[in-house]
């Protein structure tokens, strides 16, 4: 992991020496056990802030939509699509951009972790290859590493940039891999149940929402000047908690990213309460890939789904008396 | 010790308390929802869960929901109809609220029923008593301390549990609280119990990061310090991570602030108050299209502002209490300890 | 709720100008009987829907959303109706899982020229969503408000 880290470091020193005002968008210690941050560095002295670990899990991508100059930028594998994405949709150049891509392990989730603490606080993490040695207020606990990734990571089909500059790191083969063409068999379940059912689910996870954004501030995909939920004239949603308007928000934000969305998890990582938000995007990455077969930040050459048409797409789901 | 203040309550009658203020009240607490802590409406005495660090919400929502009703109203041909929610009878208690969301309140007291009377919010606080627990174990991003409180300070509630071991004491702070006493549940504190109970005190308070702060702390010299540096550039330095959701200020127990709307179908609808943010880029923005504060800079430093510098002028009271939600919820981990500490070692230019 | 105190589902069906909207007149004037449930809205294009038409329609309690617009190749605008074909795909599929029921919201072609085949379409909507009873997914409540369209006067 030293190694990584220092040639991380080294990838973003020779960045910052080629040229003048340059931006070093990389993570750097958080100020709490388990916790990684972004950063943003200028100046070569402040290169030592930059860290690799499994707390790397915020998507970069998302600051840089409109942000002028020279950036070097840290990527996992699905901050890599959803650079692809950004780079089609002209929210940034190709050129701007250094890409230092990593292989990701995936990120270790927090709120799992904590959640098999017993209540104790955690006060120290040390991280292996493939344990974490977590360190409570009164007792330590050693966690399997893939069992506490994110539920993004454990169906991640793309851990190695699939663009970059320089490409860092290797995936660990102990790491269990989902297919590179995504199966969806996440959704087998969810999709088997009734209708009724589902919106039951919906419900409870939708109750849970306090409409605070964290979800839309946090994707890469979500750079709208101005948001629907902000618009007036016409109300598109309302603002309350009011179950309805909460369910037509999360429903049109997911379709608004209809075959842009990447899977980065972003969304869920951010969400204070724990909202499964991810299930409807799955839906819709499933709906795309089998409706336009298209996978969204594979190739800066294919166009996005909702941007383009063909004349034989489906009729299948239309009314023919 | 005053006597009167303090008594015992045995971990094995803790239920016979809990049955007397279900008996009589609603009752609020911390219970479990899926993974989360969340402070709720209680139904049942099995629902709530003691003892597992603080509630991802504050109690705030229970006083000032995140959506009440106003009033419905219905237009006709003779004016408009208004109808006012009915009041609640029954009494509330929040039970099990840590120290730092009952001081809390004490910002909200000030906010809703200082000069400008919010009959809402007055309504439920007049009907309302605060159970609080004291903090053992104070989390790692805890800094109660700093802002006047304490892991066991009574600021704010009517009862204060702190655990020693097989019994609860618990301390009254005010007359409300004392009123409790009369339940026969409660025995006499003796010298030993007092004894443990600060031993617990000084456990958790040393055990308190405070480095995170930095040692100039929260008060005066910070306020005087904010103000210098408004326009320092050390602004856009600390918010470049910041995405600009509503996180921080509604977890936050002290975080107040709202929109009102109309909900209309037709000719009837309600009118309905809704938390909104600082944070929000439409908070400022005005009928122009202008807004004074484009940025999550701008919108930061307000925050900042409102909560270590006008707030304590206006108020005399710090608009934070230290409870640690937003820094470890802030999806960016953007840490108000570290910004603080950074303020406060500035320099202005 | 008409008089009589029976539910008579209410559909919302959004008709292309230049092929939807001309059929269902050529329907009228050819005299062909179909069920009288649809309140028309007139748009110029299929393209023109936005997802959200359609969400508020379901939100304010409607029973039904039609969308209907020229056949593929045969579009006014040339390409609104394949835009607007694979947005309509995407929405289905995704209503359909959230729990909507399968049915309520529909989209067809019907050209100028096919009174008959407009008043199958709105037959079999109309069928469909009455076995289906009013809707109660995504309605949107407000207390002492009332989305009941046919008590207004």
């Amino acid at each position: 992991m030293s190694q990584l880290i220092h040639e991380i470091k080294e990838a973003a020193r020779d960045f910052l020496r080629d040229g003048e005002d340059r931006t070093v968008i990389g993570f750097e210690q958080g100020s709490l056990p388990l916790q990684s941050r972004p950063c943003f560095i200028r100046k070569e002295n402040d290169l030592e802030r930059l860290v690799w670990n499994g707390f790397c899990k915020n998507n970069l991508a998302g600051y840089l939509p409109k942000r002028k100059g020279k950036i070097a930028i840290v990527v996992k594998g699905c901050d890599s699509r959803a650079l692809v994405e950004l780079i089609k949709e002209n929210q940034i150049t190709r050129d701007q951009l250094v890409i230092i891509g990593v292989a990701c392990n995936g990120m270790i989730d927090r709120n799992k972790i904590e959640a098999d603490m017993d209540g104790e606080s955690i006060v120290d993490v040390e991280e292996g290859e493939d344990v974490l040695t977590i360190k409570g207020t009164n007792s330590s606990k050693v966690f399997d590493r893939k069992e506490y990734l994110y539920d993004h990571c454990k169906v991640c089909t793309n851990p190695v940039p699939v663009i970059h500059d320089i490409l860092l790191g290797q995936r660990d083969s102990n790491t269990p891999q989902a297919p590179v063409n995504d199966t969806f068999s996440d959704l087998e379940d969810f999709s088997a149940l009734d209708g009724k059912e589902r919106w039951k689910y919906f419900t409870e996870e939708m109750n849970k929402c306090i409409r605070c954004y964290a979800c839309r501030n946090a994707c890469p995909m979500c750079y709208c000047p101005e948001c629907f939920v902000d618009a007036s004239r016409p109300q598109w949603v309302g603002k309350s908690t009011d179950l309805s308007d909460t369910m037509i928000f999360h429903l049109m934000r997911a379709f608004h990213l209809a075959g842009r969305c990447v899977g980065c998890g972003a969304c869920e990582q951010a969400c204070p309460m724990g909202v499964d938000i991810r299930k409807l995007n799955r839906r819709l990455q499933k709906d795309v890939m089998d409706l336009f077969h298209y996978k969204a930040g594979c190739n800066l050459e294919e166009k996005t789904p909702l941007a383009t048409f063909r004349t034989d797409d489906s009729d299948s789901f239309m009314v023919e008396p | 010790m005053n006597s009167e203040n303090v008594k015992l309550l045995n971990k094995e009658r803790l239920d016979d308390f809990l049955k007397v203020l279900f008996r009589d009240c609603i009752v609020f607490g911390p219970t479990r929802k899926g993974n989360m802590l969340l402070f709720d409406r209680i139904e049942s005495i099995d629902d709530i869960v003691l003892g597992r660090g603080n509630t991802m919400n504050s109690v705030k929502d229970a006083l000032f929901p995140q959506k009440e009703n106003l009033f419905n109203y219905r237009h006709g041909d003779e004016g408009t109809e208004i109808q006012k929610p009915s009041a609640e009878e029954k009494g509330m208690v929040l039970f099990g609220v840590r120290p730092c969301d009952a001081q809390g309140l004490l910002l909200l007291d000030k906010v809703f029923g200082g000069g400008q009377k919010d009959p809402y919010y007055i309504d439920k606080r007049s009907k309302v008593a605060i159970i609080g627990i004291a903090c053992e174990n104070p989390d790692p991003a805890c800094f109660c301390l700093a802002l006047g409180g304490g892991p066991c300070s009574t600021k704010g509630s009517d009862l204060l549990l702190i655990d020693i071991g097989d019994k609860y004491l618990v301390k009254a702070g005010t007359p409300k609280g004392i009123a409790f006493f009369e339940e026969k549940v409660f025995e006499d504190a003796d010298d030993e119990a007092l004894a443990k109970a600060s031993l617990v005190e000084k456990k958790a308070e040393e055990s308190m990061n405070r480095a995170a702060l930095g040692e100039a702390g929260i008060g005066e010299a910070l306020e005087k310090r904010l103000e210098k540096l408004f326009d320092d550039p050390i602004w856009g330095e600390v918010t470049e991570s910041c995405l600009g959701c509503g996180v921080c200020t509604y977890l936050c127990p002290t975080c107040h602030c709202f929109d009102i709307l109309d909900e209309t179908v037709k000719s009837t609808g309600e009118r309905i108050r809704i938390w909104d943010s600082c944070q929000f880029p439409l908070f400022t923005r005005q009928a122009s299209g202008f807004n004074p504060r484009p940025s999550s800079k701008e919108r930061f430093r307000q925050r900042i502002m409102h909560k270590f510098c006008y707030l304590p002028k206006n108020e005399n009271l710090p608009g934070c209490v230290g409870c640690g939600r937003c820094v470890t919820k802030c999806p960016v981990n953007l840490d108000i300890r570290e910004v603080i500490k950074k303020i406060s070692l500035r320099e202005a230019t | 709720m008409n008089e009589s105190g029976q539910w008579k589902p209410k559909i919302i069906a959004f008709l292309c100008n230049w092929c939807s909207y001309a059929g269902a007149d050529l329907a009228g004037t050819s005299r062909i009987q179909y069920p009288p449930n649809i309140r028309v809205v007139r748009v110029p294009c299929s393209g023109r829907i936005d997802p959200f038409f359609i969400l508020a329609s379901l939100q304010n309690g409607l029973d039904g959303v039609l969308v209907s617009g020229c056949h593929p190749g045969e579009c006014h605008y040339l390409s609104g109706n394949y835009s607007a074909r694979r947005k309509f795909a995407l929405l289905k599929g995704l209503l359909e899982y959230v729990g909507v029921e399968e049915g309520r919201v529909q989209f067809s072609w019907v050209s100028a020229s096919e009174g008959v085949r407009f008043a199958k379409v709105i037959e079999e909507v109309t069928s469909h969503i009455k076995t289906l009873g009013p809707a109660k997914i995504l309605v949107k409540n407000i207390p002492g408000g009332s989305f009941d369209v046919s008590a207004h006067p």
